[in-house]
């Protein structure tokens, strides 16, 4: 007999940031019945193998440079000191794990019906989930939001290439190579080695062109290519790829070892290799074709300003649209998309709450050593928009004050530079990207200043804050 | 010998944050013939015994913050490693020397002339100069600037010479075992807060039950709460009757002090610190030869454009105490050079002492910018929304719970559109997270406009883009 549908006003496939904020404004603002289909843990990637785990991962990484940094001021503080990552790990762990109860937490609280299985589309507004021990549901709903987000890809025409680890796996090291190597120049290939590089692991980057980062500002690419250099990661630079990789040992961390088989001829031997060359769609086993929906290029799902698809009832948002992947693009999207559908009848809802997202001016910061931190166009790109009679930068280079007392190589491992991309007689900020030392708690009030239009002399009206970094944004010459 | 006699534009007295600030942009900017005159070390109270100085040493307290947390993320590190205070001040002072250099030569770069002496004024346009070696200079200067700063106030207290001030704090050889701090504002709590993590017993006099006062009750609440979880030891409702040599213990003192807790109680200390205020700098000044008015406390008085009552004479910075900060200083002499040299396009240059942000590096740092909450409740009645989240930073993650600081943040907004007038930070990272959000401020920001701007994560500065 054909299984009874359990009917609801909203299914969310994907229980990551976007799914997430989406379903909680639907079920907790406005009441609609919702359905949470989760396959994995919830949170998505953002809490698991993402967002949470680099930045705690990072701070291990600042903390480890914080010793170091300390010399100079008069700490007696040995220079080899031992930490036990793999007590580090368990404790990121274990704060991951509360953070996947405090999501369930919230959804119980919000009265959403969540199931852990593997979604697929039955017709347009139903679905199957089929669960972990075989068994399967199936739901429909008027409103169905997918939301799979993505998954980091492996090359598939190198052989070898699956003896190597993805961002996913970076996560689950407990025992630390001695020696890495990180395929891609993306920013998660960035981040990661520059963690590893800072707590002490031999770094090898591979980038096919000269910089990473390419999607930056030129000034970015330059003084963080530049910087990884001089703090000893190893960047081989317009490298051509490889033509396998050969297990030699296997096992973990140290007893681990591989060899990479350039394309070129020469051989490099690692303990740990890490593609970071992109990310595609989770959307395999959703059935997509069964619905018509669209896709594009990559396999990302179209949508339009309001995160509808082409198919009626059916919305996207979040990794799996390639539209902007961040965490909190994806809430935003999300809680857009709920106040659009749901809100409109009810009475915490209006029109005065967003029914979509502005993609525009989004600030992001890259996780590197230093901090990256960047919204708006790049100059190229600013050039190429406006022309460049119509542009202005300002720009400035200095070292810290926090780094007075260090000798001079060590000061030059610590840059500051700030950029300030302006168009037009009214010098309209259009890009600003920054990098140094607290950039990342630097950049958000700048963020807000740059959606509300602000110039160049709104910049400099503000009194400055002494003594800071971020002081030296608003007194540019 | 007869004096020197010279003639300039711009005669700028006090060579700190507003006075050189006005000098080179007029001598640079605008070829106004400019001579300054500083008595002691270029750069003023900033650069020599203020914000540099404090921001250094600060930082040395953050790193042995660091260290001390260290060990919850795994590394093997006693909790405290020694600190050698010595060979740190030494560092700091050569830091302060270049960047005395560094002033001059700005200086010499601007074409502007400077002697080191000390200024009288003589007559509303003519000023006398004494050098070091005793010869002297008259300058006859179409327009004067004082900006001659302040200096910190020693109580009358019977035995208060004792004491030493901030100035004094940063000509420490060797770290205090057990130091006691008067005051409430700022410069105390700065202090108490370096003093502790420097590894001192610290302990905090204040009149009241609460300190920083012109700060936003959540920041008084919270600052204090954690100062004490972290063993500073606060002394409410006090006062200070006597300080004497200690009677046994060589170098020591005995701070004879009542308090909420004691009526009559004395301390042992090695090292006693008076922030109680601090006074204009002018008695020398001649401003009686002048005509130069000032307030019942001795500072300069000076109208939104700096004018003094005197016409030709300016003055502006810590001497009019209007907000005592280095870049309002600075901001407000660029301003005014603008105004004097600048020509007619200038002619209403001025600086708007309206929002200006500011932190105060306590442990944690203290951003705050506009209105407190009690100030906006007066002004704009029920008018009133405030915003407020307090959370721990996911960088205190793997501390137990005890040792986990504060993350506390108040948005203050008044009407419909609810304008923000008021916001006020407190945790890790709010001294570089202040700025830009002052800017939007200053722009008119609503909370609209806050929300509008997507979040970063993960940081601890998103939380203020989604307050609810």
């Amino acid at each position: 007999m054909a299984p009874v549908a359990k009917q609801y006003d909203f299914i969310v496939i994907g229980g990551g940031s976007g799914g997430s904020g989406a379903a909680r404004r639907a079920s907790g603002w406005y009441g609609a019945k919702t359905l949470l289909v989760e396959s994995k843990r919830s949170g998505g990637t953002c809490v698991n193998v993402g967002c949470v785990p680099k930045k705690i991962t990072w701070n291990f990484a600042s903390v480890s440079e914080m010793l170091k940094d300390g010399v100079h001021y008069g700490y007696d503080i040995p220079q080899d000191i031992k930490f036990n990552f793999a007590e580090f790990k368990k404790k990121r762990d274990a704060n991951i794990e509360g953070l996947n109860e405090a999501y369930e937490r919230n959804w119980s609280r919000e009265k959403i019906d969540l199931v852990r299985g593997i979604a697929t589309f039955k017709r347009q507004k139903e679905i199957e989930v089929t669960f972990e021990d075989g068994d399967s549901a199936v739901y429909t709903a008027p409103h169905i939001l997918i939301a799979t987000g993505g998954y980091p890809i492996t090359p598939q025409d190198i052989p070898g290439a699956e003896l190597g680890i993805t961002s996913d796996g970076f996560f689950d090291i407990e025992d630390l190579p001695k020696k890495m190597a990180f395929v891609g120049a993306g920013y998660i290939a960035v981040e990661l080695a520059g963690v590893m590089n800072a707590i002490g692991v031999e770094t090898h980057m591979f980038i096919r062109g000269n910089t990473f980062l390419r999607n930056f500002d030129p000034m970015v690419q330059k003084t963080l290519t530049q910087r990884y250099e001089d703090a000893g990661v190893i960047i081989h630079k317009n490298h051509k790829g490889f033509n396998a990789v050969v297990g030699l040992r296997g096992g973990k961390g140290e007893g681990r070892s591989l060899k990479l088989v350039e394309s070129n001829g020469e051989e490099l031997e690692v303990n740990e290799l890490l593609w970071a060359i992109g990310r595609a769609p989770e959307i395999e086993r959703l059935n997509l074709a069964k619905i018509g929906v669209k896709l594009a290029g990559k396999g990302h799902i179209e949508v339009d300003d309001y995160q509808n698809t082409n198919v009626e009832g059916v919305y996207a948002l979040g990794d799996v649209t390639g539209q902007a992947e961040l965490t909190p693009v994806a809430i935003a999207a999300g809680r857009a998309l709920s106040n659009r559908v749901f809100g409109a009848q009810h009475a915490s809802g209006g029109p005065h709450l967003p029914q979509k997202i502005d993609y525009s001016n989004i600030p992001t910061v890259v996780f590197a050593h230093p901090e990256v931190g960047t919204i708006g166009l790049t100059e190229p790109a600013a050039i190429d928009k406006y022309g460049k009679d119509h542009i202005k930068t300002y720009h400035t280079r200095f070292t810290p004050m926090f780094y007075s007392f260090h000798p001079a190589e060590e000061k030059k491992l610590q840059p500051t530079e700030y950029k300030l991309i302006c168009q037009g007689s009214e010098e309209q900020i259009v890009g600003m990207h920054i990098l140094g030392a607290g950039s990342s708690e630097m950049m958000q009030g700048f963020g807000v200043a740059v959606k509300m239009g602000a110039r160049k002399r709104d910049f400099d009206a503000c009194v400055a804050i002494h003594p800071t970094s971020a002081e030296e944004l608003v007194t540019m010459r | 010998m007869a004096p020197i006699t010279k003639e300039c534009d711009y005669l700028v007295i006090g060579g700190g944050s507003g006075g050189l600030a006005s000098a080179r942009r007029a001598s640079e900017q605008w070829a106004a013939k400019t001579i300054a005159v500083e008595s002691n070390r270029l750069g003023g109270t900033c650069v020599n015994v203020g914000c540099v100085p404090k921001k250094v040493t600060w930082n040395a307290a953050a790193i042995a913050e660091t260290l001390h947390e260290a060990k919850a993320y795994g590394f093997s590190i006693e909790e405290t490693a020694p600190f050698d205070w010595k060979s740190f001040k030494h560092k700091r002072d050569a830091y302060v020397e270049r960047l005395n250099g560094i002033y001059a030569k700005n200086l010499g770069n601007d074409h502007v002339e400077w002697l080191h002496g000390r200024a009288h004024l003589l007559s509303k346009n003519e000023a006398e100069i004494v050098l070091d070696d005793g010869s002297k200079e008259i300058i006859r200067a179409k327009k004067i600037l004082l900006a001659t700063g302040g200096h910190p106030n020693i109580p009358k207290t019977s035995g208060s010479e004792l004491g030493i001030t901030s100035d004094g704090f940063f000509d420490l050889e060797k770290r205090p075992e057990k130091v006691a701090l008067v005051g409430a504002g700022y410069i105390a709590v700065e202090m108490a807060g370096m003093f502790h993590h420097l590894g001192g017993e610290t302990h905090l006099f204040i009149r009241h039950d609460k300190f920083l006062r012109n700060f936003d009750p959540m920041i008084q609440d919270k600052i204090m709460s954690e100062y004490e979880r972290q063993g500073i030891i606060i002394h409410r409702n006090s006062s200070q009757s006597k300080v004497e040599k200690h009677p046994e213990k060589s170098g020591w003192l005995k701070l004879h002090f009542s308090d909420s807790e004691t009526k009559s109680g004395t301390l042992d200390l090695d090292c006693l610190l008076w922030a109680i205020g601090r006074s204009p700098e002018v008695e020398d000044l001649g401003l009686d030869r002048a005509g130069v008015k000032q307030n019942e406390r001795g500072q300069i008085i000076a109208d939104d454009y700096q004018n003094t009552n005197v016409d030709g004479i300016y003055s502006l910075g810590d001497v009019c105490g209007k907000i005592e900060l280095t870049p309002v200083a600075i901001a407000a002499g660029r301003q005014l050079a603008n105004r004097l040299f600048g020509g007619p396009d200038f002619k209403n240059a001025k600086l708007d002492y309206t929002n200006i942000p500011s932190v105060v590096f306590a442990h944690p740092e203290v951003g705050s910018i506009g209105m407190t909450e009690p100030e906006a409740r007066e002004k704009y009645g029920d008018g009133v929304k405030v915003y407020n989240t307090s959370f721990t930073a996911m960088y205190y993650a793997m501390m137990e719970p005890d040792e986990k600081a504060p993350m506390s943040y108040k948005l203050v907004c008044v009407g419909p559109e609810e304008k923000v007038v008021g916001l006020h930070i407190l945790g890790s990272g709010c001294s570089e997270m202040l700025q830009g959000f002052g800017v939007a401020i200053k722009m008119g920001a609503t909370k609209k406009d806050f929300d509008s701007c997507v979040a970063i994560h993960p940081t601890s500065a998103e939380e203020l883009v989604t307050l609810k």
